[in-house]
């Protein structure tokens, strides 16, 4: 899921302070599991706006909140329309994509992003997000026991480990576990260490040309299906 | 008040029911499957006592013409008697006593039940508009059709005792129990000896021994043919018989009365059971084993049954008047009857349940309209609370009412028990789950299923169906309104209005008073109304509104949210704090929640450049000796500091205009 951390206040009232009247859009999905930008903090982010304006010695905001299902849907987009008539800005709860999806519905105004997009997370415990997966395009996780290095090995190597392991942590994150042991010993679980002796080639670390366009053969779609850098 | 205002609109007489009703709803009460029943009796005669009384009305507006005659002045009819008047119809009660009141005021010691209580109901019931006409038998119920009367309730009670049937019953020095009652109760102390014997198991000998005990008897036995645990009396009133110095004799009969002119004693045989193997009451004797009891006095209370006229024309079923269990009706067009007199003896909770029944009746009889059944109304029930809940649940022993010790008790009439004192009241009355008053799922839709309610809910109820919906079952909720508070789609709430206590109506409504008087909070404080911030601490602060205390109350800190806290500032607060239970808390993990959801607002604080402990909470960590001190002596720190830090505002204020005076302006 799509983890995001709110933006700091001062920064946020920063970016919205030229700014009238000004419609905070929270999103319903993945920015409110992550207890980012949900309705209820759609709701603290208004109460501390007005509360901060109070203490300033501006006095002309009007804050509006309004929470969509998915900011990453133009159907569910298309209900800000009547809501945004009369505002000069919105600011967005939603993730970078939410964020500029609006951006590029109501291009006549300004749309502000409240959080920043951070990772893939994996839920561990309640608060506490993991990147497991950082969308390389190339998922070889059934070789790797279920554990992707490419996220979760310091250096992102594929025929792993390096040398610098130590009690099975990482050598430039002591924290870290070495990915590579982990898939090691999950091989070992699998009985299938034999694939420990398999040779990947490098990747392509080249700058990949940005944004990749994935069409997938869908209901209504005309697409390849097929990941084209 | 607003509890004694929801029982009063349900109950004609709470106050009586506070000091002697058998409590079924105890039995029934789900903190029994936890530890023990809330003592919702105990509790209701706090709610009488100190819930303003006098000023909570009962009114009524004859609506309809139909006239309606009611006879007997006891529990059932008083209790049809007020139902009939609210629903807008004429009601005169006919009494063959001189006062009001029949079992309640004849049949009850007034160590259960002082007569005052029930005079100020009775005094309540006649400013409602019911007639009582006092001294008035009612010979033919023709004669009240003929006075206009369209229905009739019959409500006579169950007042002739039944007869032992043994040898030597006609000598002088026995009496039955009611007449006996009576007399005491209406003040003519009846003559006793020394040695009495009460016969009988049930509540009237048991009313009957204490009395006794009262009015000097210096030994005083009660004989039953069943043992302790079958004995019908109510097991408390046996324990305090006991107590006060009542030997009881269980399963025993009694062969013979003894004594040629007076009572010398009574010869008793053993009763090897009282109950038949179908349970059916068929007591077997066996007559070798006897004793004799000393006695110069002996009082019966073997049953009581109903003394129907003749000319009433009534059928009856045995003893009691035949009525259809639906509609109340007996064989006689427009005549009802109901209470003691077609149930035979039972406790005053069924009577007035049973009056009420009869009015509804009544009303449906009058406007032709079908009886409902009365089943379709009570049918949705509550499952049984799950062992894991039941392990999560804080455990706190019962606050029985205090009582007047034995030795002191037993010389007097004047009640046994006394009236909980607010602490002690509030402390039993958290022990509720407030069942079926938890949260739901109010908005599906916006659930994103992040699984948050499940993990900090305290008592893990939040399950995960097949349909991977999450369910709060209510049936386990307990309403501490954890997940209301930290549901990130704002999704839940809780299911009753009640426990709301709409925090942010009460908060634009001081936006509103702001605005139009202008007046400005001082401090504005959250208080937790489950403990005593919400009863004598809280009337102290609402009395300094004036000097700039405003208080918002709330239903367990647990509701109150971190942007609440930032509202409280907005509003122009120069402190806030939230008072609550702390250890004495019922809930679980309501403290670290409100010290998140402070921390929380702090943040934001510490960014505005306020000064954090303008943001505080009390929340004590034990009952007695806290080291932070009694609420009263905190809140006085607080507001001294909360003023410190304004004046030096405010002195900074002005060092800054004075700079800007001085400086050149760009």
């Amino acid at each position: 899921m799509i983890v995001a951390n709110q933006k700091p206040l001062n920064e946020i009232w920063g970016m919205v302070a030229p700014y009238r009247r000004v419609l905070i859009v929270g999103c319903g999905t993945c920015m409110t599991v992550c207890g980012t930008g949900g309705e209820r903090e759609v709701a603290f982010l208004h109460h501390a706006l007005r509360l901060i304006e109070s203490k300033s010695d501006q006095s002309n905001h009007i804050f509006s909140e309004y929470t969509i299902k998915r900011q990453c849907e133009p159907e569910f987009i298309e209900m800000l329309a009547e809501k945004i008539q009369d505002k000069d800005a919105v600011l967005s709860l939603g993730c970078g994509i939410g964020i500029q999806a609006i951006a590029e519905r109501f291009d006549t105004l300004p749309v502000l992003p409240g959080v920043n997009t951070s990772i893939i997370g994996m839920s561990t415990m309640q608060g506490v997000w993991l990147e497991h997966c950082v969308a390389c395009g190339e998922c070889r996780l059934d070789e790797t026991a279920g554990i992707c290095p490419v996220a979760r090995c310091a250096k992102g190597i594929l025929n792993g480990p390096c040398g610098g392991t130590k009690n099975g942590k990482c050598e430039s994150n002591r924290d870290m576990d070495c990915a590579w042991i982990l898939i090691y010993k999950r091989l070992e679980k699998l009985g299938q260490l034999d694939k420990m002796r398999r040779y990947y080639p490098m990747r392509n670390f080249q700058v990949i040309p940005r944004p990749r366009r994935l069409i997938k053969l869908v209901a209504g779609g005309n697409g390849d299906g097929q990941l084209s850098l | 008040m607003e509890a004694l205002q929801i029982i009063r609109s349900d109950n004609p007489f709470p106050s009586v029911c506070a000091y002697i009703c058998s409590h079924p709803c105890e039995e029934a009460c789900r903190r029994k499957q936890v530890d023990k029943p809330v003592a919702i009796r105990a509790l209701k005669r706090f709610a009488v006592e100190f819930g303003g009384d006098r000023m909570v009305r009962s009114e009524a507006k004859t609506i309809f013409p139909e006239k309606n005659a009611i006879i007997g002045s006891g529990p059932a009819g008083m209790s049809c008697a007020f139902y009939l008047r609210k629903l807008g119809y004429p009601v005169t009660v006919f009494e063959a006593h001189s006062e009001i009141g029949g079992m309640l005021r004849f049949g009850i010691p007034q160590y259960r039940l002082p007569k005052e209580v029930l005079d100020g109901e009775i005094r309540r019931m006649t400013g409602m508009g019911i007639e009582f006409r006092t001294s008035t038998p009612v010979v033919s119920l023709d004669l009240l059709f003929e006075m206009g009367y369209q229905a009739i309730f019959v409500s006579i009670g169950a007042q002739q005792s039944r007869r032992l049937g043994v040898e030597g019953e006609n000598k002088p020095g026995i009496v039955d129990a009611i007449t006996f009652l009576r007399e005491t109760n209406l003040g003519l102390k009846p003559a006793i000896g020394e040695n009495v014997v009460i016969i009988g198991g049930g509540n009237v000998a048991i009313d009957a021994s204490r009395s006794a005990l009262r009015l000097g008897a210096k030994t005083v036995n009660l004989v039953c043919l069943e043992s302790r645990s079958e004995m019908p009396a109510f097991p408390t009133d046996i324990q305090y018989a006991e107590e006060e110095g009542v030997i009881i004799n269980y399963s025993w009969g009694v062969k013979a009365i003894l004594g040629k002119e007076v009572i010398t004693g009574v010869e008793l045989k053993r009763c090897v059971a009282a109950f038949d193997t179908d349970g059916k009451f068929n007591p077997a004797y066996d007559e070798s084993i006897t004793q004799v009891l000393l006695a110069d006095t002996v009082i019966t209370a073997i049953g009581q049954v109903p003394q129907i006229p003749e000319s009433y024309g009534l059928k009856t079923r045995g003893s009691t008047i035949l009525v259809d269990p639906v509609t109340l009706n007996t064989n006689r067009k427009g005549v009802f009857a109901g209470g003691d007199a077609s149930s035979g003896p039972a406790t005053a909770i069924q009577a007035l349940a049973n009056g009420r029944l009869a009015a509804l009746r009544i009303d449906d009889y009058h406007r032709h309209r079908y009886p409902r059944s009365m089943e379709e109304e009570s049918k949705s029930s509550i499952g049984e609370l799950s062992s894991q809940t039941i392990q999560a649940i804080r455990k706190i022993s019962r606050y029985e009412p205090p009582l007047v010790p034995p030795e002191k008790r037993k010389k007097v009439f004047q009640p046994v028990e006394k009236v909980y004192g607010w602490e002690t009241a509030a402390e039993e009355a958290r022990r509720c789950l407030r069942c079926g008053s938890g949260a739901e799922i109010l908005f599906p839709d916006k659930c994103a299923a992040c699984l948050t309610c499940l993990r900090v809910c305290p008592y893990s109820v939040p399950r995960i169906d097949q349909n991977f919906d999450i369910q709060i079952p209510a049936d386990q909720c307990q309403a501490c309104g954890i997940c209301v508070t930290r549901c990130p789609a704002m999704a839940i709430a809780l299911r009753k209005p009640w426990d709301r206590r709409y925090i942010d109506e009460e908060m634009e409504r001081y936006h509103q008073k702001i605005k139009i008087t202008g007046s400005k909070p001082l401090i504005i404080g959250f208080c937790c109304q489950y403990g005593l911030f919400g009863t004598s601490l809280l009337a102290g602060l609402w009395k300094t509104t004036g000097a700039g205390i405003w208080i918002i109350p709330v239903m367990c800190i647990a509701k109150v949210e971190s942007y609440h806290f930032l509202k409280a500032f907005e509003l122009g607060a120069e402190g806030v704090f939230l008072a609550g239970c702390g250890e004495q808390c019922s809930r679980e993990n309501t403290i670290t929640e409100a010290k998140a959801q402070i921390k929380r607002a702090r943040s934001v604080l510490a960014e505005l450049g306020f000064d954090i402990n303008q943001l505080q909470a009390y929340l004590p960590e034990q009952k007695d000796n806290n080291p932070e001190g009694t609420p009263e002596k905190w809140l006085e720190e607080f507001i001294g500091h909360v003023g410190s830090l304004h004046l030096k505002s405010l002195l900074t204020v002005e060092e800054k205009v004075d700079r800007s005076k001085s400086e050149t302006f760009k």
